[in-house]
């Protein structure tokens, strides 16, 4: 009987920055993303399956989330020794990629209230940019899931922390979910904010000269949305 | 007997129909209560089913006499009749011409397609399913459509060539050869076929001389001499006493044998002393999410809104987890921006979920949501509320398991609530086993293992089945249900029941999620 104590189900390669949890690298996750990388796979596919890993990173970063002893009576008239969760919480999804991550985790966090921020590239300073942002008004209390697919330099992740923070809410109360992320990205992106936590499902090669990642999956929000 | 003639029924609509119903009416299923265990503590079936042969000639009664032994049987958990016509031969384009001109001899053994037949009662006789070929009589063809049988306690095998085949007779407990006088049988004939087909009596005697009187001189009568008993074809009730008291007796025997062999395993016996088992049994690691969630559903308190959207929640996890258990190979694929790349897929040629009703329900919302076509069957097992024996009620498969030689390639998800006493677990694993799924290609999820419970024996018997949970209980206690509000078979209405329940437990799982 396989019973791990640890308070995640990750595996930590020792390479990472400590802030950093990947899903465990099973054949069966591998599948997953062989599937949403393929270019020949369709638009359905895409969307079942990358709603399949999204639940799983899901599931895994609600693990980084406080829980508080809680005793209760079972059916059956005994008393167990459970925990209770802790925090309010609130997804923010940064457009457009990032939205395609709400129905993900609202299947897992029931009627979570879910902010919105949009950052493009400035045409003239080629630096991320914030559009539109559009948070709950008790952010600052709460425990915030931001969600972006890709992680490749790490420009706009890290624009979005920027505004999570300037609204009030610390660090470590942020946790970063992302499908695929470039080492590159990753590092300068923790190192930027130590202690933010990354959940991540795979860590690709690296990037291109184009920044793409490679492998990758290509554009996540024009396969999801547009193609 | 009605059949080995209905090649002279032409194209006339009503006869087709009236010969169509004649032959569904020839293979019979007929069930009173459920199936109780037909394996022991080691997993292996304990008996073969019960196969009596009946020969006789054309127009001799063996139907009338299968009929009266099933009816003075009385309460016997299945009971297959099975037609020898089902096993004609499929006819080539030419054969099937001279069919409809009725120049083709159907009386004679070679039109029945005899490697077939005795591979059908093999597996039906050896408590495997089988899927049994349909022949029409107005089409004079095998159609491609077949007909599943599975679990039948008593199969009784007839026709006029039922006792010409060593190999079939080899299969038989019991050979019985229906005698009648030839002019009877004729005028038995003649009658019928005049009255109830329209056929004129010169065209009914040149067939009986032609085809069925040769037959029966040559191979139909010389077998009498392999039965048992042979039973006359009218005013044969000592016949038929005599018949049912032999199959009575010896089935009890065969059930007192089996209880003996069972008695070790009733839940006392097997309860283990708590030492885990095999590293089969796969417990989900325990994080703080998935300790919160067990703690919502164990929650005595908690809502109905809340216990289903936990239930389905990790119902979706459980089968993911599960999900790693199925082998993969690897793939190389190209992305969108063309870097091949080398990655994995599944590498199963058929994959089903089968539930076990009712609160094996719950988990095949988390399989629709992980493999969005997925085929999913479903048991019922009930306890009986007098003995405690599981009975098997219902069993309807995917047919990638229905079908054997699919089936040997099919990795199953069981789907169950809990392992408590696994006295179902038992029974669903030993049914998929009898269609021909193999072992290491069971995996078994559910949300609750007692560890002092059955599971020890299920392991013991079938230590290649992997079990996926998210919780090992350490409590299994007797208790006693008041008003256990369910009726059906089984069930005693309005009496409380014994049941075994898992603690802490979360409680009727499929009460709080359905009712």
């Amino acid at each position: 009987m396989a019973a791990s104590t640890s308070p995640t189900s990750q595996t930590h390669p020792a390479s990472l920055p400590p802030s950093v949890f990947t899903l465990p690298q099973t054949a069966q996750l591998e599948a997953l993303y062989t599937i949403i990388r393929d270019k020949t796979t369709s638009r359905g596919d895409f969307l079942f399956y990358s709603d399949r890993i999204i639940r799983l990173l899901v599931e895994e970063s609600l693990n980084h989330l406080p829980v508080v002893p809680k005793t209760v009576e079972t059916p059956t008239g005994v008393t167990y020794e459970g925990v209770g969760f802790e925090g309010k919480i609130c997804g923010v999804s940064i457009l457009r990629a990032g939205e395609a991550m709400e129905a993900g985790l609202r299947e897992v966090c029931r009627s979570v209230r879910i902010g919105k921020i949009l950052i493009q590239r400035d045409e003239e300073t080629a630096l991320p940019k914030l559009f539109y942002s559009k948070l709950p008004e008790d952010i600052a209390s709460r425990y915030v899931l931001l969600l972006d697919p890709m992680l490749a330099t790490g420009g706009s992740a890290m624009k979005a922390v920027e505004i999570l923070k300037e609204q009030g809410v610390p660090e470590e109360r942020i946790i970063f979910i992302n499908l695929i992320a470039a080492p590159e990205g990753l590092r300068r992106f923790c190192g930027k904010f130590p202690s933010l936590r990354v959940i991540t499902g795979w860590i690709d090669k690296g990037l291109n000269e184009k920044s793409y990642i490679i492998p990758g999956l290509g554009d996540f929000g024009e396969r999801r949305y547009c193609e | 007997m009605l059949g080995e003639d209905f090649h002279e029924l032409l194209d006339d609509e009503s006869q087709r129909n009236f010969s169509e119903s004649l032959q569904s009416k020839k293979n019979t299923i007929l069930k009173s209560h459920g199936r109780p265990p037909w394996y022991g503590e080691d997993g292996l079936p304990i008996c073969d089913a019960f196969v009596i042969g009946i020969a006789g000639g054309s127009a001799s009664g063996k139907t009338h006499v299968a009929r009266q032994i099933v009816r003075s049987l009385g309460s016997v958990p299945t009971v297959v009749i099975l037609s020898q016509d089902s096993f004609y031969k499929r006819l080539t384009p030419e054969e099937v011409a001279l069919a409809h001109a009725n120049r083709i001899d159907l009386d004679d053994p070679e039109a029945i397609d005899m490697p077939m037949f005795t591979a059908c009662l093999t597996d039906l006789k050896g408590c495997r399913q089988s899927n049994i070929p349909v022949y029409s009589f107005a089409e004079h063809q095998r159609l491609d459509e077949v007909k599943y049988l599975y679990g039948a306690a008593i199969i009784i095998t007839e026709g006029i060539h039922a006792l010409h085949y060593p190999e079939l007779r080899s299969l038989y407990d019991l050979k019985v050869f229906v005698q009648c006088d030839s002019d009877l049988m004729l005028a038995r004939r003649i009658q019928r076929d005049v009255k109830e087909r329209g056929r004129s009596v010169d065209g009914v005697i040149e067939q009986y001389l032609r085809y069925v009187k040769p037959a029966f001189d040559n191979f139909v009568l010389p077998t009498a001499r392999y039965a048992d008993i042979v039973v006359p074809g009218s005013n044969n009730s000592v016949a038929i006493d005599l018949i049912t008291t032999h199959i009575r007796r010896q089935m009890t025997e065969r059930a007192t044998h089996f209880r003996r062999n069972m008695a070790s395993k009733s839940i006392e016996c097997c309860l283990s002393d708590g030492n885990p088992v095999s590293s089969n049994l796969i417990l989900l690691p325990q994080t703080p999410q998935l300790k919160g969630i067990y703690t919502v559903l164990r929650d005595g308190k908690s809502n109905r809104q809340d216990f289903i959207f936990f239930v389905d929640r990790l119902a979706t996890f459980l089968i993911e987890k599960a999900m790693e258990h199925l082998p993969y190979r690897p793939k190389t694929i190209t992305t969108p921006i063309n870097v091949d790349c080398t990655g994995k897929e599944l590498d199963v040629k058929n994959v089903c979920g089968i539930s076990i009703i009712r609160s094996g329900g719950p988990l095949t919302k988390g399989l629709e949501r992980v493999l969005s076509d997925v085929a999913i069957g479903s048991l019922l097992v009930q306890s009986d509320a007098r003995t405690g024996e599981p009975l098997l009620l219902h069993v309807m498969l995917p047919k990638c398991v229905r079908e054997r030689h699919l089936a040997v390639d099919t990795w199953v998800f069981l789907l169950d609530g809990q392992i408590g006493t696994a006295a179902a677990a038992f029974m669903a694993i030993r049914t998929l086993l009898d269609h021909g799924v193999q072992q290491d290609h069971i995996i078994f999820v559910t949300f609750l293992v007692a560890r002092n419970g059955g599971v020890t024996v299920l392991q013991r018997a079938f230590p290649k089945v992997k079990i996926v949970t998210g919780a090992v209980d350490e409590g299994l206690r007797e208790a006693w249900l008041d008003h256990y509000n369910e009726q059906g078979e089984g069930q005693s209405e309005g009496d409380g029941r014994k049941v075994w329940i898992v603690e802490p437990g979360m409680g009727q799982i499929g009460d709080r999620y359905y009712l």
